[in-house]
């Protein structure tokens, strides 16, 4: 979905998000504003892929041209590059969304990168049609269903090498992200991950998204998704205790 | 022009909007967004004698016109609050005035943050939270009578500050709550806390906050609120501050008419930072088609 939003378009960096909602009043089923990672940023532009899952998002969704949206953002965190030039992306389920905007803005501000898009459905139907994805992000996305119905058969994990890249870059179900987490373990690859949790304000004041992150040696500590994520360095993250 | 100020706790607020706790963490976190020293002021997150790492998450979700939380009072803790979060509000907040949300276990948790924090600057009162649905026991002080006085009498005599108690909508006779307040030297009642509430996840028979249970805020709890707070302000001389589901200008003149001075915004601000702007001028243009010259005159001016 676009909207119009050249302020948040203007500064979005890859892995940071927004908050949508109606506003106030609300209506039934969305009260709170939900946040949504920043799949697109051209221009004024700004586009959210956002997956029907319960009431929100189907309200979310179903906004029609002309509508209007609050959107409060860009918040959080980002995807650090650094000096990485091989750049593997794992991608998820709707964790497809920072993706579609990462390997273009790269290329933009960091040149030279060459960026490796794995992308995984439970079926079939539920891919985003890969053509959108290479005309949106520019890459040809490597994509895995659990049905073998499209791409190759079995999930995002089961065949990675991560031995020629210098940077793996996660978002999609927390499974999937231990896994991941498991696989890199040891293999001296940096790797951040997005991490969701159910949110309440979005810019820190609540306390409520929180994950529990190592604590420098110290054990571990919670760390608010909205401020200090979403995107955490993989090392980093214990999940809840 | 309508005149917002109201003379509460010994000063004069240049408004009656304030930001409730927990709802706008130590201030800091939405100075980008809300223009904080135009309002009559905000309430810190609570502050505890220790640090609290705070309940597992899920902590938050939407409920049917609302939301619910358990939060478990996390926070930085007395020192913590004292050496970097206090200085912030002081230089930040010339107009606005800070009361500091104190929640504890024991009576003597109260005592110790109060005179821990008593000759720093930056801060006009206390709250205390009484209520607080969320942690084990956390609503003990304001549902036992006997405890809640011994809770007001012990924190009077610790400090002069103004001290403003927060009760729970979890009483028969909140009124009863509010006259022990008073009699035990409180110079306010704030009213309402959250309900408490569960939300479960039927696919998974499981609830979906990590505590089990939380505190029910939001539109839902508005007249539930205002219910309180004009059970309240009829039993006591004391200004009763109101809190619960404000949205707008209307839901805080509601809460005014029911006999609060001065009204704290919560769950609101999650949905829309602008709500506090939107309530100041949708106050002002009351006043104007009203012809109303002081919103004070509102105060307790329901006619029932
Ligand atoms: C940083 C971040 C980025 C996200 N990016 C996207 C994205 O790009 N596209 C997308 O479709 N979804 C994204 N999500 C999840 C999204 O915010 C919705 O909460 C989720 O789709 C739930 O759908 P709903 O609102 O319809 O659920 P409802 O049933 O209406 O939600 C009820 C409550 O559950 C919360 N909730 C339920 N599941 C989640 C979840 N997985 N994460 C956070 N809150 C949840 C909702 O916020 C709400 O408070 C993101 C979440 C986070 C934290
Ligand atoms: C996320 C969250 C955290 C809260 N934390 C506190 C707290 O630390 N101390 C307290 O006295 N009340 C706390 N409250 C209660 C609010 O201050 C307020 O009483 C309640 O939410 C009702 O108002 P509202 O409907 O405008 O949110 C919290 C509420 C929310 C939603
Ligand atoms: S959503 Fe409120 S602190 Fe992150």
């Amino acid at each position: 979905m676009e909207f119009a939003a050249p302020e948040i378009a203007g500064q979005a960096i890859p892995g940071q998000f927004v908050m949508i909602g109606l506003g106030l009043p609300g209506e039934p089923g969305l009260f709170l504003p939900r946040p949504m990672s920043i799949a697109q940023a051209e221009g004024e532009r700004l586009g959210l892929l956002i997956r029907i899952f319960g009431a929100g998002s189907r309200r979310l969704t179903a906004l029609e041209v002309g509508e209007r949206a609050l959107l409060l953002g860009p918040l959080g965190s980002f995807f650090d590059l650094g000096s990485a030039t091989r750049v593997l992306c794992v991608a998820g389920g709707v964790g497809l969304a920072p993706f579609l905007f990462l390997p273009r803005w790269a290329e933009r501000h960091a040149p030279g990168n060459r960026v490796h898009l794995v992308y995984g459905e439970r079926t079939a139907s539920a891919v985003f049609d890969p053509g959108r994805i290479h005309e949106l992000a520019g890459v040809e996305p490597e994509i895995w269903t659990e049905d073998g119905a499209m791409g190759r058969m079995g999930r995002v994990t089961d065949r990675l090498d991560v031995a020629r890249v210098d940077l793996v870059l996660g978002c999609g179900p927390v499974p999937m992200l231990k896994t991941l987490q498991a696989q890199i373990a040891g293999t001296g690859v940096p790797a951040q991950f997005s991490v969701e949790e159910r949110m309440g304000c979005g810019v820190g004041t609540c306390v409520g998204c929180v994950v529990a992150v190592e604590d420098g040696g110290r054990g571990w500590r919670y760390e608010r998704i909205c401020v200090e994520g979403p995107v955490f360095s993989a090392e980093r993250l214990r999940w809840s205790i | 022009m309508v005149d917002l100020g109201q003379t509460v706790l010994g000063v004069e607020f240049q408004n009656p909007i304030l930001l409730a706790s927990g709802c706008c963490g130590y201030g800091e976190e939405y100075a980008g967004l809300i223009a904080l020293d135009e309002l009559g002021g905000l309430v810190t997150k609570a502050v505890t004698r220790e640090p609290r790492i705070g309940n597992p998450p899920p902590r938050v979700s939407e409920t049917p016109a609302g939301m619910i939380n358990a939060i478990g009072l996390a926070n930085v803790g007395l020192e913590r609050f004292r050496r970097e979060k206090l200085p912030w509000l002081r230089e930040n907040l010339r107009r606005a005035y800070v009361l500091v949300n104190v929640a504890g276990w024991t009576v003597e948790d109260f005592v110790h943050v109060v005179r821990g924090l008593d000759d720093a600057e930056g801060f006009l009162a206390y709250e205390l939270d009484a209520s607080c649905p969320n942690v084990e026991r956390g609503a003990e002080f304001a549902t036992d009578e006997a405890l809640l006085g011994q809770l007001v009498r012990s924190v009077r005599a610790a400090t002069q500050r103004p001290i403003v108690v927060k009760l729970s909508p979890q009483v028969p006779d909140i009124g009863r709550f509010a006259e022990i307040c008073e009699t035990e030297g409180a110079d306010g009642v704030s009213t309402i806390n959250t309900f408490p509430g569960l939300l479960i996840d039927v696919e998974r028979r499981r609830p979906i906050i990590g505590n089990v249970t939380g505190g029910i805020s939001g539109p839902a709890i508005r007249p539930m609120g205002v219910y309180a707070t004009w059970c309240a302000a009829r039993r006591v001389r004391i200004p009763v501050i109101g809190i619960g589901g404000i949205s707008g200008a209307a839901d805080a003149l509601e809460y005014m008419l029911a006999g609060a001075p001065l009204v704290q915004i919560g769950t609101a601000l999650f949905v829309d930072p602008e709500v506090v702007c939107q309530t100041l001028e949708g106050l002002r243009a009351y006043g104007e088609r009203h012809g109303v010259h002081r919103l004070a005159d509102l105060v307790g001016a329901l006619e029932a």
